[in-house]
């Protein structure tokens, strides 16, 4: 049964994500970005991290899909209209992401987290924060990266659009 | 498998059939306490009880409607949006305990999963706004936006002050740990905040700006057809109901009360209070401009929540005991 869920939010994941750089309309794009977000968080949920599960929903969701749904409208090219002018940044998104990815792989291995958060069934909230703020601090940091990544990417949406 | 408990949990209390009446007597209630502030009767004909019927009959009538799609709009998330903002309404639901044992998800995280499902909700109302192509319902979407980034983030901070005074984040014990008092008074700073601010979530007057209708004609809901705009007006009464039954949980001691009535009996009462509470403002209070809900959220309001977290600190901290 596990399997099996994991291999669907495996492929719900990996297919919206694919979705959302191959959409030909950036709306369509954001909302499949979305739907990734829900992916990562049903895998959060099989690992029995609840609370990060949940997380993931109200900020990657709540806040980062939003933010870039919002530039899209407001500023972003026309309905069916392809965006231009990101081949030059690709680079260099491509090198910090990979350097991300580095940073992140370093930090996840098997000692970074030795198991389930002790936030799954019957929750000892202090036990909880205390190793989230000891244990996985500098993961934590790193995740919220994303947020700032999130803005810089709304921003880089929103200047191209000026441009032409 | 029928006849399981989870299973008319789900089916009929507080699942999907009483959510959906709830909902429509909400619809009534609401009519009827905004025309009697207003010197007026409201709803009379559709019942032998003062128009108890109405929503029904609108209901009737409403899915008799011709339903259509307009030109040149987006059709998968015309639909798709408040079809799911239905579902995400009655996800809420589920979570409340409305009694001991009478919780349809009993879950660690109870409450900040709560509050994750309804940040979902102004993304669909975005898309819902965007996708009808049309200029008011885009206006409406993109406030129900700004709106959000104003009271988020007071709205988690004013519930973290009850998650510190229970020392969990589960619902049920959240009710349990106020068997000595409830969390109205040490957190009275907390709850207006939290009522504030779900106010402004559930897109109600006084912050009612996505819908407007004497602005923006309904806002996002202005192009939706016949049972499709009942789609679209169900998750507001859905939402009310919930964020209710939370206030209680969270504020109110939930079903707690003097054992001569059965605690879900309680329960509904406390709901009903602040249900009542929150129509009220809307019948009281004139619409504030979007600026100055941006300035309430991101000065007063989020200090406000700062200091609560503060006095909370001081109260778990310094009194142990209480």
């Amino acid at each position: 049964m596990t399997d099996l869920l994991f291999l669907a939010f495996a492929a719900v994941t990996v297919g919206a994500a694919i979705l959302a750089i191959e959409a030909r309309d950036l709306v369509y794009g954001a909302a499949a970005l979305g739907i990734a977000f829900l992916g990562v968080a049903g895998l959060f949920f099989l690992l029995d991290a609840a609370y990060v599960g949940w997380f993931q929903i109200a900020v990657y969701i709540g806040a980062v899909v939003v933010l870039i749904l919002f530039t899209v409208m407001l500023v972003g090219p026309k309905k069916g209209e392809t965006p231009l002018g990101l081949k030059r940044v690709s680079l260099l998104a491509a090198m910090l992401m990979s350097l991300l990815l580095g940073m992140t792989g370093a930090l996840a291995n098997a000692t970074a987290f030795p198991g389930p958060d002790s936030c799954g069934s019957g929750c000892d909230l202090s036990l909880f924060s205390t190793s989230l703020l000891k244990n996985y601090g500098v993961p934590l940091e790193f995740m919220s990266l994303v947020m700032a990544a999130a803005v810089i990417g709304a921003l880089a949406l929103s200047k191209t659009d000026r441009g032409q | 498998m029928l006849t399981s408990p989870l299973f008319l949990e789900i089916v009929l209390f507080p699942g999907l059939l009483s959510i959906a009446i709830i909902g429509a007597l909400l619809g009534w209630l609401e009519r009827k306490v905004t025309a009697r502030v207003q010197l007026r009767i409201g709803p009379l004909y559709a019942s032998p009880a003062g128009g108890i019927l109405q929503m029904f009959a609108d209901l009737i009538k409403l899915s008799f409607k011709e339903l259509f799609v307009p030109e040149n709009s987006d059709a998968f998330f015309f639909i798709m949006a408040p079809t799911t903002g239905l579902v995400l309404g009655a996800a809420l639901v589920g979570l409340i305990p409305f009694a001991p044992g009478l919780q349809i998800a009993n879950i660690e995280v109870g409450l900040p999963a709560f509050l994750a499902i309804i940040t979902l909700s102004p993304t669909l109302i975005l898309l819902a706004g965007w996708s009808a192509n049309s200029k008011f319902p885009f206006i409406g979407g993109l406030r129900a936006l700004f709106q959000q980034t104003a009271y988020e983030i007071p709205l988690w901070l004013s519930a973290l002050g009850v998650i510190m005074m229970a020392g969990t984040m589960n619902l049920g014990q959240i009710v349990n740990a106020q068997t000595s008092g409830w969390f109205i008074l040490p957190q009275a700073l907390g709850a207006f905040i939290f009522l504030v601010t779900s106010v402004a979530e559930m897109e109600r007057l006084p912050f009612d700006l996505p819908e407007a209708e004497s602005e923006i004609m309904m806002g996002w809901q202005a192009e939706y057809p016949g049972v499709l705009f009942l789609a679209a007006q169900g998750p507001g009464f859905v939402k009310l109901y919930a964020f209710s039954a939370l206030f209680s949980v969270m504020f109110l001691g939930g079903f707690l009360g003097p054992s001569f009535l059965p605690p879900l009996f309680w329960m509904l009462l406390k709901t009903l209070l602040i249900i009542v509470l929150i129509m009220l403002l809307r019948s009281t209070f004139p619409r504030v401009r979007l600026d100055q809900l941006l300035r309430a959220g991101w000065t007063t309001l989020l200090t406000l929540a700062i200091i609560n977290i503060g006095i909370t600190y001081i109260l778990v901290v310094g009194f142990p005991t209480l």
